[in-house]
C-alpha cells in the first residue's frame, strides 16, 4: 500500500491503472468484511433457531446421537475450478446444493439453476413416475401437484429428507434453522470466492507497484 | 359425583400430597428468573441456582459448564423426587404416578430405534434417554428390525404393550413409520390415561380430564403444523389425533384439511379457550405458538393446586418441573450463545 502511494505521488505512467487496482482491492476487501459480518449474523440466528427447536421438540428428538452414520452421498457439494491459462484470478468455488443421490442431479446452486430449469421441463414425464411415492389423494390440487412436480417441490423434498434424521414430523423451528445454515453455506462459498478476488487484486497491486518501482 | 374425598384421601394420600405441595413451593419464581436472565456466563447461572433447591445437584460440577450438564442435573433432581414419591405410594396412586412416565418411555423407545436405524452405538443412545422413561430391557430394542419384532422381543413385557395393538406391522422401520409409531403410541397412551383417571373419579377425574384434553388438543395442532408440506397423508394425519378433547371430533375434521398455519388458526379460533392463545401470535407466524401453549398449560397446571384430595397435583407438579427445566435450558442456551436479548422468547414464568 505504501509502495502504491509512493508511485502515485511520483506520477508514474501506470498511476491511473494503479488507482483503479487499489480501488478494486479496497472494494473487494469491503465486500469481504461485510459478508463476514453477514455470515456471523446468519450463523448466530441458525444456532439460536436450533436451540429453539430443541426447546420445542425436546432434547431426545434433536440430538447429535440421531445423526446418520450410514455411508451416504453428500446432498451438497462444493466444486473448485482452478484458474485457467495461469490468470491470477484464483480458484473459483461453486456450491451444488441438494444433489439427488438417485440420479446424481443437482437441483440448486450457481451453475445448476439454469440446467435445472431445462431438466425439469424436459423430464416432467419422468418425474410423473414418482407420484407413486405419495399415496392416493382425493384433492384435485394435490393430485395436480404430484403429477407436475416443480423444481421447488423437489428441493423441498430433498430438504425434508435431510431433516428426517430427527423424525418425519419436525417443528417449523428446525426447518428455519436448516434454512439459516443453508444460507450460511452459500455465504461461505461466496466468501471464499471474494477472498480469492481480494488476494488476486492484492497480488496485481503488488505487481504493479513492483513494476513502477523497477522502472523508476 | 365427588365430595367425600376429605374423609378418606389422607389415609393413603395425605403424606404424599403434603410432600408434593412442599416441592411445589420450591419452584423458581419470577424474581429467580429475572436474576438468571441477567447472568453473563453459565457459571453465574450455577451460582444463582446454588441458592435454590438445585444447589446440591450443581455444586460439584466443574467449570466450564455446558447447558446439557445443567439440564441433566436439574432432571436428576426431578427423578429423585419422583422415585421417592413412587416408592411411598399405594394403589391407585402408584399406577397414576407410573402413567406420568409412559410418555418418556415412548420417547426413549423411539430414540433407541431411530438411533439404531442410523447405526449409532447403543450405549451412546442409552445415555441420551430420559431417566424417567427407562426400563430393564430397553437396550434390547436395538436388535428389532420391524414393529412386530419390537413388540415380541421387548415391549410385550412393558407397560407400553397394550398400546402396540394399533401399530403392529411387519413393515421395516423407517423414518415415516417410526414417526407414525411414536404418535400412535402416544395417542393410545393418552386415551388409556384418560380412561384410568375417569375410573378413579372425583376431583382427579375432573381436573385430569381438562389437563389431558388440553394435551390431546395441543398434540393435534402440533401434528397438523409439523405435517404441513410432508408426505403424511390426510388419513394418516387423522389417525394420529386422539379420540377425546375439545377438538374431537369436528375440530379434527377441519384440522385434517389444513395446509398452512393460517388455516389452522381459522379452525382453532372457533374454540374460545384457544382463541386467546392464537390472539397472541400474528398471522402467518408460528414461532411463538409453542410459548403461548406452554403459558396456557402452566395456568391450568397451577389451578390444579387450588383443590385438595386428588391426584392431579402430582401430574401438575411433574409438568411444572419439566417446564422449569425447559426454562433453564433456554436461559442457559441464550447465555452460552450471547443472545440474552432473546431470552424472553421462550421463558414461561410459573409464579
Amino acid at each position: 500500500m505504501e509502495e502504491s502511494n509512493l508511485s502515485i505521488g511520483n506520477g508514474g505512467g501506470g498511476g491511473e491503472e494503479e488507482e483503479i487496482e487499489t480501488l478494486r482491492f479496497l472494494d473487494s476487501l469491503d465486500g469481504y468484511v461485510t459478508l463476514l459480518h453477514s455470515l456471523s449474523s446468519t450463523l448466530r440466528q441458525g444456532w439460536l433457531e436450533l436451540a429453539s427447536a430443541r426447546h420445542s421438540m425436546g432434547s431426545s428428538r434433536v440430538s447429535s446421537a440421531l445423526l446418520d452414520l450410514k455411508v451416504q452421498s453428500a446432498s451438497t457439494t462444493c466444486g473448485v475450478t482452478d484458474s485457467v491459462d495461469g490468470s491470477p484470478s484464483g480458484p473459483h468455488y461453486t456450491l451444488l446444493k441438494w444433489v439427488s443421490s438417485k440420479e446424481g442431479k443437482c437441483y440448486s446452486g450457481e451453475e445448476g439453476s439454469t440446467q435445472l430449469q431445462k431438466e425439469s421441463s424436459s423430464s416432467q414425464l419422468r418425474r410423473r413416475g414418482l407420484s407413486h411415492i405419495s399415496e392416493g389423494n382425493e384433492e384435485a390440487s394435490s393430485a395436480a401437484s404430484d403429477s407436475h412436480p416443480t423444481v421447488d417441490n423437489i428441493i423441498q423434498k430433498q430438504r425434508t429428507k435431510s431433516l428426517s434424521v430427527f423424525g418425519a414430523l419436525v417443528s417449523p423451528k428446525l426447518r428455519a434453522a436448516q434454512g439459516s445454515f443453508e444460507t450460511a453455506l452459500e455465504t461461505i462459498v461466496e466468501l471464499a470466492n471474494l477472498r480469492s478476488a481480494v488476494l488476486s487484486a492484492h497480488s496485481r497491486l503488488q505487481e504493479d507497484s513492483a513494476d513502477v518501482v523497477g522502472t523508476s | 359425583m365427588y365430595g367425600f374425598e376429605a374423609m378418606t384421601f389422607n389415609i393413603h394420600g395425605g403424606y404424599l400430597e403434603a410432600i408434593v405441595r412442599g416441592h411445589r413451593s420450591g419452584l423458581l419464581t419470577a424474581a429467580d428468573y429475572n436474576n438468571l436472565c441477567q447472568c453473563e456466563t453459565l457459571d453465574d447461572i450455577k451460582m444463582h441456582l446454588s441458592a435454590t433447591e438445585y444447589g446440591p445437584y450443581l455444586q460439584n460440577e466443574p467449570s466450564p459448564l455446558h447447558t446439557t450438564t445443567i439440564v441433566e442435573k436439574c432432571t436428576q433432581k426431578l427423578v429423585d423426587e419422583y422415585k421417592h414419591m413412587l416408592c411411598q405410594a399405594t394403589e391407585p396412586l402408584s399406577t397414576f404416578l407410573e402413567y406420568i412416565t409412559y410418555g418418556h418411555m415412548i420417547d426413549n423407545v423411539v430414540l433407541i430405534v431411530t438411533g439404531t436405524l442410523h447405526e449409532r452405538d447403543v450405549q451412546e443412545l442409552l445415555e441420551k434417554c430420559h431417566p424417567l422413561g427407562m426400563f430393564d430391557s430397553i437396550a434390547t430394542l436395538a436388535v428389532a428390525q420391524n414393529m412386530r419384532e419390537l413388540y415380541r422381543l421387548v415391549l410385550v413385557d412393558t407397560p407400553l404393550a397394550p398400546y402396540f395393538s394399533e401399530c403392529i406391522t411387519s413393515e421395516d422401520l423407517d423414518d415415516i413409520n417410526i414417526e407414525i409409531m411414536r404418535n400412535t403410541l402416544y395417542k393410545a397412551y393418552l386415551e388409556d390415561f384418560y380412561k384410568f383417571c375417569q375410573k378413579i373419579g372425583g376431583a382427579t377425574a375432573e381436573i385430569m380430564s381438562d389437563l389431558l384434553a388440553f394435551e390431546a388438543d395441543r398434540r393435534a395442532v402440533n401434528i397438523t403444523i409439523n405435517s404441513i408440506g410432508t408426505e403424511l397423508t390426510r388419513d394418516d394425519r387423522r389417525k394420529l389425533y386422539s379420540s377425546f378433547g375439545l377438538l374431537y371430533p369436528y375440530g379434527h375434521e377441519e384440522l385434517v384439511v389444513c395446509e398452512d398455519i393460517d388455516q389452522v388458526r381459522g379452525v382453532m379460533e372457533k374454540y374460545p379457550p384457544y382463541q386467546a392463545i392464537f390472539a397472541k401470535i400474528s398471522y402467518g407466524e408460528s414461532q411463538m405458538l409453542d410459548k403461548a401453549f406452554y403459558e396456557e398449560e402452566v395456568k391450568r397446571l397451577c389451578l390444579a393446586f387450588e383443590q385438595q384430595f386428588h391426584y392431579a397435583v402430582f401430574f401438575a407438579y411433574m409438568r411444572l418441573r419439566e417446564q422449569e427445566i425447559r426454562n433453564l435450558m433456554w436461559i442457559s442456551e441464550c447465555v452460552a450463545q450471547n443472545q440474552k436479548s432473546r431470552v424472553h422468547d421462550s421463558v414461561v414464568f410459573i409464579f
